[in-house]
């Protein structure tokens, strides 16, 4: 296991990026989904959502991708994000506490630079992952 | 699945029309981005917005998301299934997005497919968004997932 410290550049093959703990707020996810463009009950309210048969206003999958983006660009400052894929597991909530977290998969050395390849995780502080992904990142 | 039959209960995966992959649903030429708009998406996601080596303003990685068409999904799908939900996605990132861009995205149905888990018959349907500047570089290829049971 690398430090957070660790410089990008030492980064290899399990070593692990930043954790964040994040919890998202009702106003942010409804702003997020404003300023996302992605209109929808479901993100703007408890009585908005369940009125859509859900337990209450969840977070967009597209924040919870912007989270990832967030958590490589923190932890590899500078590094070009080249591809991010993420898989929905379960609904997030706002006011829920979450942790990010990633690790290093794969690191590559082409005619073009560095490029690692990461794992990443967005679950709840018990362990329950709800999104899961990985990136493809250029030093 | 074929017309307006009813289907089975896990007969799925026998019928289904993947006569619309490949089919573009949505060409949308979109306003020009600004500068407050990065920043107030960035606001809300906590991403840093970046400056190029020309010291130009560069959006987060995920502002392609915000990139949406006129049309969310083609007209002429076949019946899925009851419900459909987001089940993921998959972004490659090929250029930097600056205020004054002028983005388009086309949208296409890009796969149809059928698996079956441990709650049973699942289809995917896959619909890809490439977003272009106004030089007719792509910024971004993205893949979004829909799950349908």
């Amino acid at each position: 296991m690398a430090s957070p410290k660790t410089h990008k550049n030492d980064l290899d093959v399990g070593n692990d990026l930043l954790r964040l703990r994040i919890t998202l707020s009702s106003e942010q996810v409804r702003g997020y989904a404003v300023a996302a463009r992605m209109p929808g009950g479901r993100f703007e309210s408890d009585a908005a959502a369940q009125r859509e048969g859900l337990p209450g206003q969840i977070v967009p999958g597209n924040l919870s991708i912007a989270l990832f983006c967030r958590l490589i660009a923190e932890s590899l400052p500078g590094a070009k994000l080249q591809r991010l894929n993420a898989t929905f597991r379960g609904i997030v909530r706002p006011g829920e506490p979450l942790s990010l977290h990633g690790v290093v998969t794969e690191r590559r050395e082409e005619t073009s630079g560095v490029f690692l390849e990461c794992d990443l995780v967005l679950e709840s502080t018990e362990g329950e992952r709800r999104v899961t992904g990985t990136a493809t990142v250029l030093l | 699945m074929t017309g307006s039959t009813k289907k089975p209960r896990g007969a799925v995966l026998l019928d289904l029309d993947r006569s619309v992959v490949g089919s573009e649903f949505d060409r949308t030429v979109l306003d020009p981005v600004t500068a407050d708009e990065i920043r107030e998406y960035a606001s809300f996601t906590g991403e840093p917005v970046g400056v190029n080596k020309a010291g130009i303003m560069t959006a987060p990685a995920s502002f392609v998301l915000r990139m949406r068409g006129k049309r969310f999904m083609p007209r002429n799908l076949p019946d899925l299934g009851r419900s459909g939900f987001d089940a993921g996605k998959d972004i490659e990132i090929l250029g930097d997005v600056h205020p004054g861009d002028v983005l388009t995205t086309v949208s296409t149905v890009h796969d149809l497919y059928e698996k079956t888990g441990r709650s049973g018959a699942m289809t995917f349907l896959v619909l890809r968004s490439v977003i272009t500047n106004q030089k007719g570089e792509r910024v971004a290829v993205i893949d979004q997932r829909m799950m349908f049971r």
